[in-house]
């Protein structure tokens, strides 16, 4: 579904990847994991061109997307969602017209059509009464979930999340994962950069801990969690377990 | 010495005074609108990644910003007319002027609020697949209109007032009335102080409207 091959990304003088192989399966949902400034928020945005990478290759559902010529990276973002952690809805329209545009205006999906599928998914993320509501009324666990029936809207083979709860307040943060828990044993394809480790360890297939710009060590959360084998992991691990 | 007020000749010019008024207001009021037409485009050039089109918005806006009005009235008005071997009606040289030099501080005002919109809004429109354009279309672009009405008053306002310099090439907006009344009546004092002041009934408002849109956004940010 998603493969990279030594991927590297240089911000300036900044060496931010350092080679990072990895391959992810249909309907798997990884966890990234990892100190701060490790990495892991710039391999997600690599892996739909928010950067771009220095060096190394990058395959969606077997097309190298890194491969410019023969790319419409327009047409691989529309496949691709992104949840982000701020959010990002846009404030001048209401939910509805938010999570529309995108089908519409990119898919040329007919408006009645779009509307019709916005409603299911506001449905699903439990907010079908905030339809006409402006994202500045809305909580921020009620923001990130129509960020992420936005996202849906395009109905995309994979779903990134980059650090979806980490601007919520306590309270809010399990509304969230609750609709990533479904969506994940629903078989949506996730990457999910987080510091949630109670969610990583109850849905993901597998984790990914990520320090200085590379994958340190990757297994099962259970394997990971209760038995790491790298001395960074475990230092890691130790700290906020 | 002893000066006698005379209200007269400021109630006798005033009909007069007003038409002048009125011309200033019509000449503002189209350079404007022409200026946020030709702003918003240059406006977006100057934020593009292609140099071409950055390059060109960056000469045009530095090229009116670094000039004086009057000197771009002069060319306009007696300059290109020269070169190309015409004559340019006083009142199209007055409008093409100050649209395209309220243009240049449009490009500015419009770059500006560009600019203050989140990057998340860019990216979070291009990860749904949206084209650069379209994300300034129907996300970045309508959150700016919404900015930028307070310094398109200010504009407006500093405009207007700029307009005055139109008077040298003889169109009848308020300054060259007062200039043509006081020369006829020799009541310097009462006409200068009449034209200030219509000046400052028109701008008044204007101000106190920009204050609250001002304050109204500020509320909804």
């Amino acid at each position: 579904m998603i493969e990279t091959r030594n991927l590297h990304k240089h911000f300036g003088r900044l060496h931010v990847l350092k080679g990072v192989s990895v391959q992810i399966k249909q309907g798997e949902v990884i966890c990234v994991i990892g100190p701060s400034g490790s990495g892991k928020s710039t391999f997600l945005r690599c892996l739909n061109f928010l950067e771009e990478s220095t060096s190394g290759q990058i395959f969606i559902d077997g097309q190298e997307i890194t491969n410019k010529k023969e790319t419409d990276i327009n047409k691989v973002r529309a496949e691709v969602g992104m949840v982000f952690q701020q959010f990002n809805l846009f404030p001048h329209m209401n939910v509805l017209d938010n999570i529309c545009l995108a089908p519409v205006k990119v898919r040329n999906l007919p408006r009645a059509e779009a509307e019709e599928r916005a409603r299911a998914l506001l449905k699903k993320v439990g907010l079908l009464d905030k339809a006409e509501a402006f994202p500045d009324n809305l909580s921020g666990g009620q923001q990130q979930r129509v960020a992420i029936a936005r996202a849906l809207a395009m109905q995309p083979k994979v779903m990134l999340f980059d650090e979806p709860t980490s601007a919520l307040d306590p309270e809010m943060i399990n509304e969230v994962l609750d609709v990533m828990k479904d969506l994940g044993r629903e078989g949506m394809t996730m990457v999910v950069v987080t510091h949630e480790m109670g969610f990583a360890r109850e849905v993901a297939d597998r984790v990914l801990f990520m320090d200085d710009g590379v994958i340190v060590e990757e297994n099962s959360p259970l394997e990971l969690f209760t038995s790491p084998v790298n001395e960074r992991t475990k230092m890691f691990l130790s700290k906020i377990l | 010495m002893k000066y006698v007020w005379s209200w007269k000749v400021i109630v006798q010019s005033f009909p007069m005074l007003l038409a002048g008024a009125g011309l200033t207001i019509r000449l503002t009021c189209i350079a404007v609108g022409m200026g946020i037409l030709i702003g918003t485009f240059f406006g977006i050039g100057r934020v593009a990644k292609n140099r071409l089109i950055y390059g060109l918005s960056s000469v045009y806006v530095n090229f009116i910003r670094g000039t004086p009005l009057l000197v771009q009235l002069y060319l306009v008005y007696f300059g290109i007319p020269a070169l190309i071997g015409t004559h340019i009606d006083p009142m199209l040289a007055a409008i093409i002027t100050m649209s395209v030099n309220s243009g240049a501080y449009v490009a500015e005002i419009v770059r500006a609020g560009i600019q203050s919109i989140s990057r998340g809004q860019m990216e979070a429109a291009r990860s749904l697949g949206m084209t650069y354009g379209q994300a300034m279309t129907y996300v970045i672009i309508p959150q700016t209109f919404k900015r930028i009405i307070p310094p398109l008053g200010n504009e407006f306002i500093a405009l207007l007032k700029d307009s005055s310099i139109v008077s040298v090439i003889a169109l009848e907006e308020l300054v060259r009335k007062g200039y043509l009344i006081s020369g006829r009546t020799f009541r310097s004092f009462e006409i200068w102080t009449a034209v200030a002041f219509m000046f400052l009934f028109m701008t008044l408002p204007i101000t106190q409207l920009v204050n609250y849109t001002e304050r109204k956004l500020k509320k909804g940010d």
